[in-house]
């Protein structure tokens, strides 16, 4: 039998696998990753995930406060999160500029249909008492950083021509999410230990937040 | 599923044993850069040994036809049955010798059986698992009380200098691209079958097959190994009839088999995905495996593959994998029947073991796993 903690990391793994390999039915990604991106396509991710990412450290403090003092570990954990990413969003303005953005377009813009429904779902379940299936919540958006950011910071230089400066979020979690997911496993293993609920919550969180942010892409710019 | 029995087990590889230093006897010769491609790839899939039913002149007696009717024969000796009880014959291979019609009337043929129902299954590595699993349905429906499914390959005589030089894949340096090379120097030639029974053999080892699992992943997967497409350069391809005259089409290199080798290595986290899926359903216990037959080497995974195997529960320990691929080659839709043929033969197995069949296909991606588990007469 398996313990429930390799349960945790199967099911994460299936869940991120699952995602990560139908990315390219996505329009934007398909372009991406065949080589038919347009600098217009660029701009719309910045925007759209600039509204996104603004929320990050706020749900994300929300969460660190409602994990009551038998999670501890994982509360501070959370603080520290929230610390290290919450002006996160510059990098995606200072990089739309750089694309020849506007400023002050993507400061006033709306979170697209995906996005609302993904930060409704991360504030909803960071206000429940000791929400541990955020965790699952964290697995995808790490996951994204760690193994996507920096190949796409990458073939996005290398497609449109740009410099380094147009590509600076994809870039700094590229080379810092790694160092994340070792946090993430240490965490991950706090909070399962040989409970299979909390196993079960952090996939289905994981699974919610995988198929919403996928979600996000798909509706670029549909406000 | 009903549970049937594989109750007995053949395989036909042609000539000698070949080893590496004589490959390009056989496989024919483009260039001494291309000939150090090629000992690249053999230092990755670590093969030491294939048979090749072509010459050295480029001649041959074989077709994959007389391959797998060569491979039913023996098979049909081996068998306690009559030939006439065999209702059913499923045929897997990647490439059949004709375009039309299908390989297992040439094998029906070849094989010198009587008039019975027919399934030719055509895909990459995984037509095999295609055919055991049409041939064990068939057998669980009460449809015939025996079936065969059967494998074979002939890819050296793509593989021969004459189906390279004067295409426009051919470069000016005497070398192919590495999608085109890698597969001369990895894929061989033979045939392997399975008899299947709603009982277990009278006498001797038989495997009760308890479950098959076959899924394609094309939703998300472009082709990633051809053969018959024209590759427009930028990742696109077209099928070879659509491009002008034949003449143009073979300059344009589409009937040779092409092998886009990253594209391979994306796959391999959707077939351990599907692995573990398989684990939560219950149907795959990592734990009770005794003997994995995995049609990809163990040595190939890579460090992550192996480290997110390990932290899910899901890795086999490398003693209980089993392979023949090193002394008898990449076979690919022949491959798993001539390892659980071999393993059958290998004098180590034991009643009750459990067996756990892998066989990935980068065509398109598929991915299928099987569960068997031993019965020996008597116990």
């Amino acid at each position: 039998m398996s313990t429930a903690l390799e349960a945790a990391h199967r099911g994460l793994a299936r869940v991120w696998i699952d995602f990560e390999s139908a990315l390219v039915q996505v329009p934007v990604i398909a372009r991406l990753t065949s080589g038919r991106l347009r600098i217009e396509d660029y701009r719309s991710l910045l925007f759209n995930l600039r509204q996104q990412v603004i929320e990050g450290s706020r749900w994300i403090s929300l969460a660190a406060s409602s994990f009551g003092p038998e999670h501890e570990d994982l509360r501070s954990m959370f603080v520290r999160h929230a610390v290290a990413e919450h002006r996160d969003y510059r990098l995606l303005e200072a990089d739309y500029v750089a694309a020849g953005g506007v400023l002050e377009h993507i400061r006033a813009g709306r979170k697209n249909i995906g996005t609302e429904a993904l930060s409704a779902f991360m504030y909803q379940i960071a206000s429940k008492r000791d929400p541990i299936g955020l965790l699952g919540a964290m697995f995808v958006i790490e996951s994204l950083g760690e193994r996507i950011a920096g190949p796409w910071a990458k073939t996005i230089t290398a497609q449109l021509g740009l410099e380094s400066d147009a590509v600076s979020f994809l870039t700094y979690h590229g080379a810092n999410d790694a160092g994340h997911i070792d946090l993430f496993d240490q965490a991950l293993s706090l909070a399962v230990g040989d409970n299979e609920a909390a196993a079960e919550d952090i996939v289905h969180h994981a699974r919610v937040v995988a198929r919403l942010y996928r979600l996000q892409l798909e509706e670029l710019d549909h406000v | 599923m009903q549970p049937v029995y594989v109750t007995a087990s053949a395989q036909c590889l042609p000539g000698a044993p070949v080893g590496n230093d004589e490959m390009a006897d056989f496989i024919g010769r483009l260039s001494p850069e291309a000939e150090r491609l090629g000992r690249l790839t053999l230092r990755q899939n670590r093969i030491r040994h294939r048979h090749y039913a072509i010459r050295p002149d480029g001649s041959s007696d074989w077709t994959v036809a007389r391959l797998a009717g060569a491979a039913v024969r023996n098979l049909l000796d081996t068998a306690a049955i009559d030939a006439d009880q065999i209702g059913f014959l499923a045929t897997a291979t990647t490439q059949n010798d004709l375009l039309v019609p299908g390989l297992a009337s040439l094998t029906h043929a070849e094989a010198g059986l009587p008039p019975m129902e027919v399934a030719s299954l055509q895909s990459v590595c995984a037509s095999s698992m295609m055919a055991l699993k049409t041939a064990a349905l068939q057998v669980a429906a009460d449809e015939h009380p025996a079936a065969i499914a059967v494998g074979a390959e002939f890819s050296s005589r793509y593989f021969r200098p004459d189906k390279y030089l004067g295409t426009d894949v051919m470069r000016a340096d005497g070398t192919l691209p590495a999608d085109a090379e890698f597969l001369r120097w990895t894929l061989s030639d033979g045939a392997a079958g399975l008899l299947i029974e709603k009982a277990p053999a009278p006498r001797g080892l038989s495997l009760r097959i308890d479950w098959i699992s076959l899924r394609s992943f094309a939703d998300r997967f472009a082709p990633c190994m051809t053969g018959g497409a024209v590759h427009d350069g930028n990742g696109a391809i077209s099928p070879w009839s659509m491009n002008g005259d034949i003449g143009a089409a073979a300059k344009a290199g589409a009937f040779q088999l092409r092998q886009d080798v990253a594209a391979l290595y994306r796959m391999l986290p959707v077939w351990l995905g599907e692995f573990m899926r398989l684990v939560d359903l219950g149907r795959i216990d990592p734990r009770a495996v005794d003997w994995f037959l995995c049609h990809f080497s163990a040595h190939s995974l890579r460090e992550e593959m192996t480290q997110l195997a390990t932290r899910a529960g899901c890795m086999i320990p490398a003693e209980r994998w089993f392979t023949n691929i090193y002394d008898k080659g990449n076979v690919g839709a022949a491959a798993i029947f001539l390892m659980i043929d071999d393993l059958l033969r290998s004098g180590q197995l034991i009643h009750g073991q459990k067996i756990l069949l892998a066989v990935p296909e980068s065509g398109q991606c598929i991915i299928s796993y099987a569960g068997l588990t031993v019965v020996e007469a008597g116990q």
